[in-house]
């Protein structure tokens, strides 16, 4: 049922060996390949196969649910709906991802919305992995976007990774936090070549005593571009920190924009941005290790996007 | 075994507005000529910006030399990069440690020793003396304290086991019981391994340990003896009386 190619790209961008334990929906070319469901966590197809509905019932622990996409068909531009209701007090990590294996010249792309409403005091763990890889040249395009609500107390960690071979990524994601919530976001690019990524953040602090932080890292090699859009904003008594940093290698072009709007006389928010070429005294130090000036680069770049 | 001939080290000087002599050339190391001696241990001094860290990153590779030769172990290494030095058995603690991002003190203490058993990183922790195992898993990034990246940086250039150490004020932000561990370990090494040192301090606690004190000032060495004989020089230079002002910006004259 899983092909070579399959196997790759799951294990790139979900860390699979074959089929995962626990709850699983796998889709490829646009269509549903398998899935199994638990007891705890149910997951329904929306008409058209337009997408999936994950629940997760009230107080499921130690849960996870994979739910890769494979694509590997030329010209096929698979848009994806995917809703995830997570019951209260729950804890459970939720692996998405998509892997874009590309043999002819026609483009191939991937459109996905996932919608998160996370319960009062429930926990998950987010993690999306994006790659492409192949011989053809043909366009690989990645759009995801996330929407999360966070319910009084919900605690919501997402790790936002694309790997390598994305000719164009468009990425939103957007959440609103209830009270005493808490949302941790850290997002890697690499790109390269002439490769194109935008992210734009929106992130809203509705709840009093709401926490987010927000972390990006590039790294933009060659000729490739990369922008990052970042906004918190302060409706209650709040904390809020975005931490971005690029780094510059060749040609790379950056353009970083955080916002910080505070609506609310006891709102607390911070950023941090910089952009530049690899530190000479990181460089500098790892050589003095040994290390050739290649291999300081990519052990430094390799650091910043764990 | 390690020779420096004639070494100097000029940049461009900035505009008068700024203190320079309007676009000369300013020689931070002025001609050095020394030749280390194999398993000797030395303590390099004097004032501020007198080129201390600069005479280091000459013999590291890190900023080529304007003129002269460096030697060692016979061989001319002076058009050798970082790499081809550290490799050769040069090793160099900075004066200010790089901090990285998502990089552990493990992480450095592999690269520089070339292993990433945890028996090994566990006997060069020992070795180096640190006690708490779970040092070992810090991000040796801008949350650590001055005093932590600095024995960092030390167990990094000892993890190399280099023919040659060069410490660069290695005792900055080290607490006051620490410091006299260090000076052992430093001594513990040169007589264990044989490793020829060099210690950049201010601190009279390794200027006592060294077999050779050595007093740089103005990129020149000016004395070369016993801590004794320094003494009464270092007690000048204290009251900056040793050396006429003749920059604005000289470090010195504003003690
Ligand atoms: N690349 C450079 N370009 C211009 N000036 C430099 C350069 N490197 C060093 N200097 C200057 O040379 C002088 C000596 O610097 P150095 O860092 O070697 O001093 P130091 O003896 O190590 O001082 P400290 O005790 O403060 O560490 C200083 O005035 C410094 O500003
Ligand atoms: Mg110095």
């Amino acid at each position: 049922m899983l092909d070579a190619f399959d196997k790759e790209l799951l294990k790139t961008v979900a860390d699979l060996e074959g089929l995962p334990k626990g709850a699983y929906n796998i889709r490829k070319n646009g269509r549903l390949l398998a899935r199994e469901v638990s007891a705890n966590i149910r997951i329904e197809s929306l008409d058209d196969n337009r997408g999936i509905v994950v629940t997760i019932k009230p107080g499921t622990v130690n849960e996870s649910v994979h739910i890769p996409v494979i694509l590997s068909q030329a010209g096929l531009n698979d848009v994806v709906y995917n809703r995830f209701i997570i019951g209260e007090k729950s804890d459970v990590t939720i692996i998405a991802g998509c892997g874009i294996h590309c043999g002819g010249p026609d483009p191939e792309g991937h459109e996905g919305l996932h919608e998160f409403e996370v319960g009062r005091k429930a926990k998950v763990r987010y993690v999306e992995k994006h790659y492409a890889t192949g011989p053809g040249r043909g366009k690989r395009s990645l759009n995801p976007s996330t929407r999360m609500v966070l319910a009084e107390g919900a605690h919501a960690e997402m790790e936002l990774t694309q790997i390598g071979g994305v000719d164009e990524a468009n990425r939103s994601n957007e959440a609103v936090l209830g009270p005493g919530s808490v949302l941790l976001v850290t997002e890697r690019v690499m790109t390269e070549g002439s490769q194109r990524a935008v992210s734009r953040n929106s992130l809203v602090l509705e709840g009093n005593d709401s926490r987010a932080n927000l972390v990006s890292r590039s790294v933009i090699k060659d000729d490739s571009v990369q922008d990052f859009f970042a906004t918190l904003e302060a409706r209650a008594r709040c904390f809020g920190h975005i931490e971005c940093d690029a780094i510059l290698i060749g040609n790379g072009r950056n353009e970083t924009i955080p916002s910080l709007k505070a609506f609310h006389p006891e709102a607390e928010l911070t950023h941090e941005a910089s952009i530049g070429k690899i530190a000479n005294d990181q460089l500098m130090k790892l050589m003095s290790l040994g290390l050739s000036y290649e291999e300081a680069v990519n052990r430094i770049i390799q650091g910043f996007l764990r | 075994m390690l020779e420096l001939k004639n070494i100097v080290f000029s940049v461009e000087d900035g505009p008068q507005e700024n203190g320079g002599n309007g676009g000369g050339i300013r020689r931070i190391i002025d001609g050095i000529d020394y030749a280390f001696r194999k398993g000797k241990f030395y303590a390099i001094t004097g004032p501020n910006g007198s080129g201390k860290t600069t005479l280091a990153k000459l013999i590291m590779g890190i900023n080529p030399v304007t003129e002269g030769s460096i030697l060692f172990g016979g061989k001319n290494i002076t058009g050798y990069s970082i790499t081809d030095r550290a490799k050769a058995g040069i090793s160099y603690s900075f004066q200010q440690p790089a901090r990285f991002k998502g990089i552990t003190f493990r992480d450095l203490l592999s690269i520089a020793s070339g292993t990433e058993e945890e028996m090994q990183l566990l006997a060069l922790l020992r070795r180096v003396g640190i006690c708490s195992l779970s040092f070992l898993d810090k991000p040796v990034d801008s949350k650590l304290s001055g005093g932590e990246i600095k024995k960092i940086e030390l167990a990094t250039t000892i993890a190399r086991n280099p023919k040659v150490a060069i410490y660069d004020e290695p005792d900055t932000g080290i607490d006051l019981w620490t410091i006299g561990p260090m000076v052992n370990l430093l001594k513990r090494e040169q007589a264990e391994h044989g490793t020829t040192t060099l210690v950049v301090s201010h601190n009279r606690a390794f200027l006592e340990v060294a077999d050779v004190v050595l007093i740089i000032n103005g990129g020149r060495f000016v004395y070369e003896g016993d801590l004794k004989g320094a003494l009464p020089l270092l007690s000048d230079m204290s009251i900056c009386n040793y050396k006429a002002c003749v920059r604005i910006d000289d470090v010195g004259c504003f003690r």
